[in-house]
């Protein structure tokens, strides 16, 4: 193999033992029902700009503008708790006012523009404030 | 590299889980799984086991459910009554920890964030990062108390050799065993054994006693790991709690005493 093909193998790899990472990041769990709020059979992509972090307990809050058809929208969605994702490693840095994140979350069941974020990726592939408050995962301490 | 390699790479690694950034004590993406300090169980100068530390704990949602370090009870003996109390609970109804009410002895055991615990020879102390709750538990020998049905109930220890024992009566009927919401009356009598079998775990097994829930007594246990890197943090839970005052999650409406 040359050092060409070599780089390529290892970049391949690394890909995918990132995708598996994040397929076993730790949800972080909720102080409460996930259930009563979230509908896990209700699962949305946002794409959007975000404009404001809230790092406080219960729970961290990440708000974002979604663009599409209808115009700018705003959007609110929920991580873990502050001090798990401290322990985590993450800061309120980790993710800044105007960074252009994708979020793979659930649905609120009171329809409104609220999700429960299960992964906040920045443009680059890194995902920030891994996991989320989904009881219905298994969590690893 | 060979490509069967490689996918054994990826496979070991992904069983492993990889972790984000630079977690205190586990560091980042290496998989490997945190090793408390080895040695043999510390005692207090009168002898006794010492339980203080700082405890990572598993986060038992749902105590008929086995899980990393913990072992569930599947099937559980409920009375008629019981079982109409668990088949009627809906969360969605209100679930009381949602709205920051105490979550009571068994839920803040069951919680994933740590607790530390503080001993001398006449208490013993949980004190739980999750909503920055404590309970001091006497356990000098003394009977319990005849106080008001409380969340967390009221606490005494007795030592079975190098056992600690802790029982617990009195609790009001508000609180749920776990989230999930396995139901109990005010009839509980929770009994929490501890022993430690060296310096960075603790044995604990949580013993379920009512009556008026359960036909018989029923268990689960769990190993708490010992985490000196680790400090308890303020945890406020009214600080931000949208979710309730956005209409997301309601008040349960308990009936008045």
């Amino acid at each position: 193999m040359d050092i060409a093909a070599h780089t390529h193998t290892r970049r391949v790899i690394i890909a995918i033992v990132a995708g598996f990472a994040l397929a076993a990041l730790q949800p972080v769990a909720a102080h409460h029902s996930f259930a009563a709020e979230f509908d896990a059979n209700k699962p949305i992509n946002l794409k959007g700009t975000v404009t404001r972090i809230e790092w406080a307990n219960p729970h961290i809050w990440v708000y974002l503008d979604v663009k599409n058809d209808e115009g700018v929208q705003p959007w609110q969605c929920e991580g873990g708790p502050p001090n798990t994702l401290t322990r985590n490693g993450w800061t309120k840095d980790s993710l800044k006012v105007g960074d252009q994140v994708t979020i793979d979350g659930v649905l609120a069941k009171d329809g409104s523009k609220t999700c429960n974020a299960r992964l906040v990726k920045l443009p680059d592939g890194r995902s920030v404030f891994a996991g989320s408050s989904g009881e219905t995962q298994q969590r690893q301490p | 590299m060979k490509i069967h390699s490689a996918a054994a790479l990826v496979a070991a690694l992904a069983l492993t889980g990889v972790c984000p950034p630079s977690a205190a004590g586990q560091p980042a993406g290496t998989g490997r799984e945190y090793q408390p300090p080895a040695g043999p169980a510390p005692r207090t100068a009168s002898g006794k086991i010492d339980f203080s530390g700082v405890w990572q704990k598993p986060y038992t949602p749902d105590m008929t459910k086995d899980g990393k370090d913990q072992k569930g009870y599947a099937q559980l003996p409920f009375t008629a009554w019981g079982e109409a109390e668990w088949k009627s609970y809906d969360a969605a109804e209100g679930d009381y920890t949602g709205a920051c009410l105490p979550f009571g002895m068994t839920r803040s055991v069951n919680t994933p964030e740590p607790m530390q615990i503080m001993q001398s020879d006449k208490y013993f102390a949980f004190l739980f990062e999750q909503n920055s709750w404590f309970s001091v538990i006497p356990i000098d020998g003394r009977p319990h108390g005849h106080g008001i049905p409380t969340w967390f109930g009221d606490s005494v220890g007795h030592w079975e050799g190098d056992t600690l024992v802790i029982d617990t009566v009195n609790f009001n009927d508000k609180t749920r065993l776990d989230t999930i919401g396995h139901p109990h009356s005010d009839q509980l009598h929770l009994i929490q054994r501890f022993t430690r079998p060296d310096l960075g775990h603790i044995s604990y097994e949580m013993i379920v006693d009512d009556p008026k829930t359960f036909t018989k007594q029923w268990n689960n246990t769990r190993t708490f790991t010992l985490r000196p890197d680790w400090e308890i943090m303020e945890y406020s839970c009214e600080e931000n709690n949208k979710s309730l005052w956005e209409g997301r999650i309601k008040v349960p409406k308990y009936k008045r005493q």
